[in-house]
């Protein structure tokens, strides 16, 4: 009797987990894939390794009444919460189901994500958000709304502590946005979209007509806002993106970044590089084939790859340790700082340093960009972050002149009063308040206007200048440059730096937080 | 001078006797070619369509026979090893870049590698604040 009970419970078991799995019912993911889509199960399976997969609240459903929701109840209220492994790595994960009234936002919903980001936090394992929702579930009123609530101060208290990233795949618009605004990283795969309000209200208030694409696309938010650090055109290309990241941070700020078997000799010297710089000053050169020819084969994954092309940054291996890339990128807009490129460098370098990952620092900067545009738009405040986020960061920085170093954007990136451990340069390397001809203009006025042939002695005092303040060595003099290498050598010397400073501890004075230019 | 006059006189004769003979030996040769030679026949044009058809069926059947043989690698076929070993290297390089298991030198989390150090350290990273001077 006890056994045929036992079975029959079994049974009702089984039933209803097998209706969990089929989430929104066979039709709605149909209806998913006929889309391009795949259901937040199927992402799932290819994210995590296989068989590591726990879920917890898969039977869990709403409570709500009204709007007819009472005969819409569907075992997970839309969203797959649970733990797995990546490469043999613990991971918390959260897959918001579309199939399920669209993956709308309820309480139950953020009941379950924040049950995850507690453990997640508590076991101290990154955490990894895959986004689909239309947005807060309209007939559950407020509660939906402090639904968010409950999720955005987790995400701030795991900030800086566990790796947190979240890849968009499909929809999240309103309040949903704030949750992977406060993440790490954000991913967005396929035809997804964010914004805070869509085409229908924009048009409604202000007349103006956009698609989803254009408000909220891939596109605009990696290169123009900013607020998604990466894009791939598949799904599948946006799981991939979430392990190859993950390969190169730690499980949570306490610990260090897994280190790989070395695979590149650490004594590669590449005779290329001591022909990368031309020998016109202002020929641009693309700082990325320093980085290839520098780092570990293939190891580079550049971070906000359209966002601020006139920096540089992203992750890449010295030896098989995880460091972080900072750049000025000569060949687009000189390799002058502005806002943006402002943004993009501080955001990195406080990334970097809450993962205790060291931070390499190549400087080819002229200044920042003059102009009303960037003074209007507070490039003092932003340009400030650059210093502030190297000030305060603790781990490993090591800096090396390329070619210009020019005013503020040579303190800011990376000087030696930045904290920066180890400052190197190449023979190219030019550092200097400003440039040659404004200097001249300001230090010998009198002189050029009293001269004979005013022009043939401003030439002569601008060579002058430069033969004088236009290289490493004046610096090298007055300690602000360690030491003045061969570009070829700069591999082998930056592992050696690295190795000795792998056991850097730095200690911030107490406080409760600092403000942070914004 | 008495003598090298004999001994070119020599070398002279010696040589013709040599070219003498290898010369009646080629006319020998050629008229015995020549002697055993069969006669030709015009071939019919159903003789030589019959030909062709003969030597393209054995042209199909027999494709492998007229390739170059393939060079192996322990008995393998050397374009299959070297795909292989790009697929290998092409894993390898995936591996990689994931930081995967395989390739790590240590487990995320081990306190084998963990200097103790950073370790003490990190702790007052992160709990700088000890108020009531504890």
């Amino acid at each position: 009797m006890a056994e045929t009970e036992s079975g029959d419970k079994l049974q009702t078991l089984r039933a209803m987990r097998d209706r969990a799995v089929r989430g929104g019912g066979d039709k709605r993911i149909a209806q998913q894939h006929e889309r391009g889509k795949l259901t937040a199960r199927e992402r799932l399976a290819l994210l995590l390794d296989q068989g590591s997969f726990q879920e917890l609240g898969a039977l869990a459903t709403h409570n709500v009444s009204e709007f007819g929701l009472e005969n819409q109840r569907f075992p997970g209220d839309g969203i797959v919460t649970g733990f797995g492994k990546i490469n043999g790595r613990r991971v918390a994960v959260f897959a918001q189901d579309f199939t399920v009234l669209g993956g709308s936002f309820s309480e139950v919903q953020s009941h379950k994500i924040c049950r995850i980001q507690d453990l997640a936090l508590e076991s101290g394992i990154p955490l990894i958000g895959l986004n689909d929702s239309g947005g807060a579930r309209i007939q559950e009123g407020v509660r939906s709304l402090a639904a968010y609530g409950e999720v955005f101060v987790r995400n701030v208290m795991a900030s800086g502590v566990i790796p947190q990233i979240s890849v968009i795949m499909g929809p999240c618009a309103g309040g949903a946005v704030y949750s992977p605004a406060l993440t790490d990283f954000v991913i967005m795969a396929s035809d997804s979209y964010m914004f805070l309000t869509g085409p229908d209200v924009i048009k409604a208030i202000t007349g103006e007509q956009v698609t989803a694409q254009t408000l909220g696309g891939a596109e605009i938010h990696t290169v123009r806002s900013g607020v998604a650090h990466l894009a791939t055109d598949t799904e599948v290309g946006g799981i991939e993106l979430v392990k190859r990241l993950l390969g190169y941070l730690p499980q949570n700020n306490n610990e260090d970044p897994p280190q790989i078997t070395p695979y590149d000799p650490i004594d590669r010297m590449d005779e290329a590089l001591n022909a990368l710089i031309p020998k016109d000053e202002n020929e641009p050169y693309d700082i990325r084939d320093a980085v290839a020819m520098i780092f570990d084969r293939d190891s580079f994954l550049e971070i906000h790859p359209g966002f601020a092309p006139n920096a540089v940054v992203g992750f890449a291996r010295l030896d098989g340790y995880s460091v972080g890339v900072v750049a000025n990128q000569p060949a687009y807009m000189s390799g002058a700082l502005n806002i943006d490129a402002s943004d993009k460098i501080a955001r990195f370098i406080r990334t970097c340093d809450v993962y205790n990952i060291p931070i390499v620092t190549f400087v080819d900067c002229p200044g920042f960009l003059p102009g009303t545009d960037q003074e209007y738009g507070g490039v003092i405040r932003h340009g400030a972050k650059i210093i502030y986020a190297y000030c305060e960061s603790t781990v490993p920085k090591i800096s090396i002149v390329t070619r210009k170093a020019m005013g503020g954007a040579y303190v800011a990136m990376s000087s030696k009063q930045m904290r920066t451990d180890l400052a190197f340069a190449w023979p190219t390397g030019q550092i200097a308040v400003m440039g040659a001809e404004p200097a001249v203009r300001v230090l010998y006025a009198k002189d050029v206007k009293s001269a004979p042939d005013p022009k043939a002695k401003e030439q002569e005092l601008i060579a002058y200048y430069r033969e004088r303040f236009f290289n490493p060595y004046r610096a090298a003099d007055v300690g602000q440059i360690d030491e003045v290498i061969e570009p070829l050598e700069t591999r082998p010397r930056l592992v050696r730096a690295l190795e000795v400073l792998r056991t850097k501890v730095q200690q911030n004075p107490p406080k409760k937080h600092g403000l942070f230019p914004s | 001078m008495e003598h090298l006059g004999w001994g070119l006189q020599m070398t002279v004769l010696g040589m013709g006797l040599v070219f003498a003979l290898l010369a009646l030996l080629w006319g020998l040769l050629t008229v015995v070619l020549k002697l055993d030679r069969e006669p030709e026949q015009p071939a019919t044009r159903e003789e030589v369509a019959e030909e062709i058809e003969q030597a393209l069926e054995r042209a199909e059947d027999k494709v492998g026979v007229q390739v170059p043989l393939v060079p192996t690698v322990h008995g393998m076929d050397a374009d299959l090893v070297a795909a292989i070993m790009v697929a290998v290297l092409r894993h390898k390089a995936e591996r990689r870049q994931v930081a995967a298991a395989a390739v790590r030198t240590y487990w995320p989390g081990s306190l084998l590698y963990a200097s103790r150090w950073v370790g003490a350290g990190r702790s007052r990273q992160t709990r700088s604040w000890q108020p009531g001077g504890r």
